[in-house]
């Protein structure tokens, strides 16, 4: 390898090669993007995703409502398009019906962007507490490996940490803080600033108390602090025999609490599950398509709030070309998913839906 | 070196729709202009039904008015009963139809051509374009006779190679009892043009004196016509009606009897027909579920007892033809005077013009009308218009004259035409127009009208009449907006009788807004309020651009997003060959067209969402 890059060689860009690919038109800019996805997934559920768009799954998944979407535009159309033609009257109720379907279908599929968000991106869960509850010690026990130092001595730890790792099938990006408290040095004082940034930037905070000693101010300040976002109480030190704080004295700060001991490891599953459940158990044998990308989230939204939009003139009564601006609207943005939708498609299922003609 | 017996600057080839339109721009614009048809006294004939719009057509009649051209004056001054379609429906699809005088309509437009300075008829056969380095030079007729100038538009309908087919007969005619040309035909293929079939048809004309007329329903004319021309003050024809009827499952029943007659479904007919103009043949068994068809009953006109029966189109033999059409209630006595019939002819591939019309292959050589693989009078008309202008202005040394999509449902029409060519004959429809909120039959005089006037298409006194009409939209925009209603007004219990409680205070465009309010009370009550000089019709136009103002912004931004990689171009010398991603059909359709950026490209009918990421692939790359 060394001697190839003193030949001359270099080592690919990220991504240079699917570049090539599509530049020399091996494949096409969908498939290349799909194989991006598929390189840069972190997971296997990520990875498996990626491999169903890549087979045209969302496509498909669309169809269903597009062929909705299709079908009244056509029938509004034909209706401003032949006066003359004998066909039979619009019903803007059952019209209406199928635009709420259509509507739902898209929705729903848009929704699944949450969890198919973290199943791509992953989710970033930040360890706070007071100094030497063992925020370092669950996180070693979760990274796997003795990443950070642990001493006996409070405020070891005074920078942050990020180390990334996969929970379930989900990339987690887990970062243990400096221990919060009056600060007294000045580098710990830096260290308990970028504490609180890095706690404000995170999807969960992960609070680690001592079970073995009542609970401090600073305990409480934090937990206050933490019960404002998503988070999970860790209760660490089970294995202490002195161990007297239970779930029922945390119960007004959190309904999220987990015995665990990172000396052990006792608890680990169950705190494991604790963290992932606020983001939908992501399952990927059992999960249908989920949407991972933020372009075709964007995507589904604008159309279901053009066909909202639409169905709410259609119920006041609007003429048709109104009512088809919205419809055309969110048959462009399912279109840039799913490819262009062109008037010959729909003039052609027009005369193949009615005999039109004088 | 040629020897030419005349010399011109413009030559027209045919004096239909479009034949008419280009010699008379052409004309006005200054060209030397000769107009040669094979029969003089059927210049402006209607081949098929005798009207003029319609929803979309007529939006292009209104369009081709506003920038000079003729259609609708002649339409207007030869109307027997004037419509406007979807008048219940927003102003955006509203359009003007008239039923028309046959032999008024040829009348009318033969005086207009005569009338007009430059121009000269010449009857007679082209047989042959003459064409020297890539130019045109002129065209031999059949007599012999040369016929020089620098620009040839050629409107020859369904003429080329025409073959008529009623059963299983078949003669080579360019309409019913007219010659075909098949030696322009000839001409054109052996240019190198791509050249490709089409078929149309048209129904019986039945002697309205044999009609039982009171089995039908009788349609009136509106009462207040829309009228085509934005110059025309009035109708002047008596109005008519027309009447409606259907046809019955024994007529059905008799018909799928008899389908092996019918050279439609015996393969005799190669040509492809229109599937929004299908023959009773086609109606019956593809729609074999409905039990009954509508048809029409249409004048032909004041002095005739000729009537159109359309809905019937038919290329069954003439004999059967008069028995099937004795099923129809109300048509037990009927004659047929003359029977329906289909015809293939051939047209020149589109993709071979320019947004001008004129043809990449041969400098000055332009085509119009049914030769582009377009169906209807005004399809026909508004290209012959432009092929027209072109035209004069090429040999006038002039910029050449294009209309875009966005402002015209003519720049819809031939950008669809020149990018995607045509599978079968081409006729507008509203939906085909991705602005159509903005495109109105009513204001195409404001998209419009200024161009028509800088080409020096629109007189004096039109473009007065213009300016006055603008400044009125105006002052009824601004007066809509301040004119507030009180409680205490006169005219606010007019406005709200039958609306309840407008509330303490509310503009005139708030109270037009309102579902039930219509143009007219509006415009009442802009009276009262002095707005004097303003007309109906310009109320009308300023509220449907209030009511269309945000759609067409949500529109807008759509059709941009969708868009935003158009203006990409892509390499003239890419050989799609070398394209690995490309499926042979997609290279075939792509060499046909030719795209000058991704925009044209994504136009490029029967292209692939994959094929054109490909592309657009390529040519980022390239540029």
């Amino acid at each position: 390898m060394d001697l190839a890059q003193q030949l001359g060689a270099r080592l690919a860009h990220p991504g240079e090669f699917t570049l090539r690919a599509c530049k020399n038109s091996k494949m096409n800019l969908t498939q290349a993007e799909a194989v991006r996805d598929l390189i840069d997934a972190q997971t296997d559920a990520a990875a498996s995703q990626a491999l169903r768009q890549l087979s045209g799954e969302l496509s498909a998944t669309l169809q269903p409502a597009k062929h909705k979407l299709i079908k009244t535009i056509v029938r509004l159309e034909s209706a401003l398009e032949f006066v003359e033609d004998d066909l039979p009257q619009v019903e803007t109720k059952q019209i209406s019906g199928e635009l709420v379907e259509a509507t739902n279908m898209i929705a729903a599929l848009a929704a699944t962007f949450a969890s198919g968000r973290v199943l791509r991106d992953g989710i970033k869960v930040t360890l706070v507490g007071r100094p030497n509850v063992g925020k370092s010690s669950v996180f070693n026990r979760l990274v796997g490996i003795d990443r950070a130092i642990v001493t006996e001595i409070p405020g070891t730890t005074r920078d942050t940490i990020t180390e990334s790792i996969i929970l379930g099938a989900i990339p987690v990006s887990l970062t243990d803080t400096a221990g919060i408290r009056e600060a007294e040095g000045r580098i710990e004082e830096l260290g308990v600033e970028r504490t609180h940034r890095a706690a404000a930037d995170s999807d969960l905070l992960l609070v680690v108390v001592d079970g073995s000693r009542e609970l401090t101010t600073e305990d409480v300040g934090i937990l206050e602090e933490a019960a404002k976002a998503k988070h999970v109480v860790a209760i660490n030190k089970s294995d202490l025999p002195n161990s007297v704080r239970s779930e029922e004295s945390l119960s007004e700060f959190s309904s999220v609490v987990v015995h665990v001991s990172a000396v052990t490891g006792e608890g680990l599953d169950e705190l494991t599950a604790a963290i992932l459940e606020p983001f939908g158990t992501v399952d990927s044998e059992t999960a249908g398509l989920l949407i991972t990308d933020s372009r075709h989230y964007d995507l589904l939204r604008r159309a279901q709030s053009s066909l909202e939009s639409s169905r709410e003139l259609l119920d006041s009564g609007a003429s048709e070309e109104l009512v088809l601006v919205g419809l055309h609207n969110a048959l462009r943005f399912l279109g840039e998913i799913t490819g262009e939708t062109t008037p010959d498609d729909i003039l052609g299922e027009i005369f193949s839906t009615f005999c039109i003609g004088k | 070196m040629l020897a030419f017996d005349e010399i011109f600057d413009v030559i027209v080839i045919g004096g239909g729709h479009a034949g008419c339109e280009a010699a008379s721009a052409a004309a006005r614009l200054g060209a030397q202009t000769a107009l040669v048809t094979l029969n003089l006294d059927l210049i402006g004939q209607m081949s098929c039904n005798p009207a003029i719009g319609g929803i979309a057509k007529g939006h292009l009649v209104r369009e081709i008015d506003a920038l000079g051209g003729i259609m609708g004056r002649v339409a207007d001054r030869t109307g027997i009963q004037f419509r406007l379609l979807n008048r219940s429906r927003g102003p955006a699809v509203q359009s003007p139809r008239t039923q028309s005088d046959r032999a008024l309509y040829r009348k009318e437009m033969r005086k207009m051509l005569e009338g007009t300075p430059n121009l000269q008829l010449r009857q007679g056969m082209v047989v042959d374009l003459l064409v020297q380095q890539e130019k045109i030079r002129g065209v031999e007729m059949q007599d012999g006779r040369r016929i020089a100038a620098a620009a040839v538009v050629i409107a020859a309908g369904t003429f080329l190679n025409g073959l008529v087919h009623t059963g299983r007969r078949t003669y080579t005619a360019g309409r019913a009892g007219e010659p075909a040309s098949i030696e322009l035909a000839e001409s054109l293929k052996q240019l190198g043009f791509p050249v490709g079939r089409l078929k149309t048809g048209t129904p019986p004309r039945i002697d309205g004196r044999t009609i039982d007329w009171s089995a039908f329903q009788a349609q009136a004319a509106d009462e207040r016509p829309v009228l085509f021309s934005f110059s025309s003050d009035e109708i002047t024809q008596p109005q008519l009606q027309c009447y409606v009827g259907y046809t019955t499952p024994t007529l059905h029943e008799a018909i799928r009897r008899n389908l092996d007659q019918s050279p439609l479904y015996s393969g005799q007919i190669k040509g492809v027909g229109p599937r929004y103009c299908p023959s009773i043949e086609d109606k019956v068994v593809k729609f074999a579920e409905k039990d009954r068809h509508q048809l029409f009953l249409e004048p032909e006109g004041h002095d005739t007892n000729e009537v159109y029966l359309n809905g019937f189109s038919t290329s069954l033999p003439a004999g059967l033809q008069q028995e099937l059409v004795r099923l129809v209630p109300g048509l037990e006595e009927a004659r047929i005077i003359r029977p329906g019939y289909a015809i293939e002819y051939d047209y020149v591939d589109p993709r071979e013009l320019g947004p001008d019309l004129q043809s990449r292959r041969i400098l000055g050589l332009f085509h119009a009308g049914q030769v582009n693989g377009t169906t209807g009078y005004e399809e026909a008309a508004c290209q012959g218009l432009l092929a027209g202008i072109n035209a004069a202005c090429l040999v006038t040394c002039r910029p050449m004259f294009r209309l875009r999509r966005e402002e015209s449902y003519i720049g819809v029409l031939v950008d669809d035409l020149i990018s995607q060519g045509v599978d079968e004959p081409y006729r507008i429809f509203t939906s085909r127009a991705e602005y159509r909120l903005a495109l109105r039959h009513d204001n195409a005089d404001e998209r419009l009208r200024a161009y028509g006037r800088e080409l020096g298409l629109v007189g004096d006194v039109d473009w007065e009449r213009f300016n006055r009409r603008r400044d009125n939209v105006a002052a009824a925009k601004a007066a809509l907006k301040s004119t507030r209603l009180r409680p205490s007004d006169a005219a606010y219990s007019a406005a709200s009788a039958g609306l309840g409680d407008l509330g303490s205070s509310i503009t005139l465009e708030e109270v037009a807004r309102r579902p039930g309010i219509t143009p007219e009370l509006i415009h009442r009550l802009l009276i009262n309020q002095g707005e004097l000089s303003v007309a109906l019709s310009d109320v009308e136009t300023a509220l449907a651009d209030d009511l269309y103002s945000g759609y067409i912004r949500m529109q807008d931004a759509a059709v941009k997003r969708l868009r935003h990689h158009d203006l990409t171009p892509i390499p003239q010398n890419l050989d799609y060959r070398s394209i690995n991603g490309l499926s042979h059909e997609m290279i075939e359709r792509l060499e046909r067209s030719r795209p000058l950026t991704i925009g044209d490209a994504r136009r490029v009918s029967g292209l692939t969402a994959a094929a054109l990421s490909t592309l657009y692939v390529v040519a980022s790359v390239h540029n």
